[in-house]
């Protein structure tokens, strides 16, 4: 009998979300919508893009943020992504060639920039990189370089200014820049290199690196060859390099294609 | 249909859980009786098999079903037969949590078996019960209490899955973010505000459900010694 009421009970569970779905697929077909796979130094200005872009054109967009080298692999594996908009294009050109990025859509759309933060609390005062080297700095927070463009940018900054060997024993790894950053706001890590498009957030303090110090951060999208809404993904592209976008894209901190020389 | 509907992390963690702990019970419990009663030639290699999901890291379980489900893998002729992929999609984490769920469901459900006298069964048998009827209305209600923890146990471990399910599956908010997806996310972002509410939510529904199947475990046991 509790078997019976246990079966019930998993069967009425498993039901449940079925009928209280007032939001379900018939109400978005005519519109469309389209899952983006950003890059996490992204996620701010997304977040407003892709409001302002919902609203104006009654399309859904669902953002899914990632180091561009994770969702890279994701897309290699069958994720349904409908754009890929990475932290550099690099990992693009190399879907593409693989077949799994329409290359005519390969867009540059901005050139990111790395900053310096440091928690507000932590009692440390650092403006520049040399900074970090004093020992109350006891960890420092970047995103993996193996995989997260910024985290790489990060690593070639410190390489420059000579710090690298010096500093590599205190790096504390996130899956991705807007993970780095969480270690230094929640205070775990005092200070970290993120990207200055995320650093504006009211636990910390930032600093622009100075950028002859890594490789371009050149920023570029594509549409994903599986897209089952390609037209729409391609209207959000445009939208981010268009007249709407680039004022979002400068006021976090990017310079845009064309105003990089 | 349901692979495009939009779904909130508690929805999509029932919804997950439930056909996890369903499959995971029927395929656990014919293991289980398979173990129990018969004996054959690499069984030991069987039942190690199946154990592994409990001691092998998430990572290395999420890299192994990736790679047979993805695109290396069962990926597209899966999708051409049936019209959905395995992968970044609920029914690829179902099949994560199944396989992680599968050890807790044999480990309950095998004693059970080995404690059923088999005399009970042969009487049913003289009595001229066919095997099925003996299955059905012998064994199926005297091992009726470790069905139930078995079960139960495999609804919260699929709700509690995360690391296999965020390599299979990934974190696409609508399609397959579950609520221990959420909560990774919404810390990520530093959004702790959201990140208290989903864990409390979790922590009151895994904890009830306990509670409710160590209650019902307590009952099935004295009623069997009245």
């Amino acid at each position: 009998m509790p078997l019976a009421v246990f079966a019930c009970a998993l069967v009425a569970c498993a039901a449940l979300p079925l009928r209280t779905g007032p939001q379900s697929a018939p109400a978005t077909d005519a519109a469309g919508a389209i899952t983006v796979a950003g890059a996490a130094d992204l996620q701010f200005a997304f977040t407003e893009i892709a409001e302002l872009f919902e609203a104006q054109t009654g399309h859904r967009v669902t953002l899914v943020f990632g180091s561009t080298g994770q969702l890279a692999q994701q897309i290699e594996n069958g994720a349904p992504y409908d754009l890929f908009v990475a932290a550099n294009i690099e990992f693009v050109d190399d879907l593409a060639q693989k077949g799994l990025i329409v290359p005519e859509s390969v867009a540059l759309y901005a050139r990111g920039r790395i900053a310096l933060v440091v928690n507000k609390q932590s009692g440390i005062r650092a403006a520049t990189l040399q900074d970090l080297t004093a020992a109350q700095v006891r960890r420092i927070a970047i995103a993996n370089p193996d995989h997260a463009p910024y985290g790489l940018a990060a690593r070639q900054a410190l390489e420059s200014a000579g710090l690298w060997e010096a500093l590599r024993p205190r790096l504390v790894l996130g899956e991705n820049v807007r993970q780095a950053l969480q270690f230094v706001q929640a205070g775990d890590v005092p200070a970290g290199i993120v990207a200055l498009s995320v650093a504006n957030v009211p636990e910390v303090t930032y600093a622009p690196i100075d950028d002859a110090l890594h490789q371009p951060l050149d920023q570029a999208l594509g549409l994903v060859s599986t897209s089952k809404n390609p037209a729409i993904a391609m209207d959000f592209a445009r939208f981010i390099n268009g007249e709407h976008g680039r004022p979002i894209m400068r006021k976090y901190g990017f310079l845009l294609p064309d105003e990089t020389r | 249909m349901l692979l495009n509907r939009d779904w909130t992390p508690l929805e999509l963690s029932l919804w997950i859980s439930g056909w996890a702990g369903l499959l995971a019970l029927v395929a656990g419990t014919g293991l289980a009786w398979i173990f129990a009663r018969l004996n054959f030639r690499g069984k030991w290699l069987l039942e190690g098999v199946t154990m592994l999901p409990l001691v092998l890291p998430p990572t290395v379980l999420g890299y192994y079903l990736l790679v047979a489900l993805g695109r290396r893998g069962i990926g597209p002729t899966f999708e051409q037969a049936f019209g959905f992929s395995l992968v970044f999609s609920w029914p690829g984490a179902v099949v994560a949590a199944v396989i992680a769920a599968l050890p807790l469901v044999i480990q309950a459900v095998k004693p059970g078996i080995l404690d059923l006298s088999r005399e009970t069964e042969d009487a049913a048998r003289v009595d001229g019960c066919s095997e099925l009827q003996v299955f059905r209305f012998v064994t199926l209600p005297l091992i009726r209490a470790s069905l139930l923890s078995g079960g139960i146990l495999a609804f919260l471990r699929a709700m509690g899955e995360f690391g296999a399910t965020l390599m299979v599956a990934g974190n696409i908010p609508g399609r397959t973010q579950t609520l221990s997806m959420a909560v990774y996310d919404a810390v990520q972002a530093s959004n702790l505000d959201l990140a208290n509410r989903l864990v409390l939510l979790l922590s009151v529904i895994t904890f009830a459900l306990l509670f409710i199947a160590l209650r019902i475990g307590n009952q099935v046991r004295h009623g069997a010694e009245a």
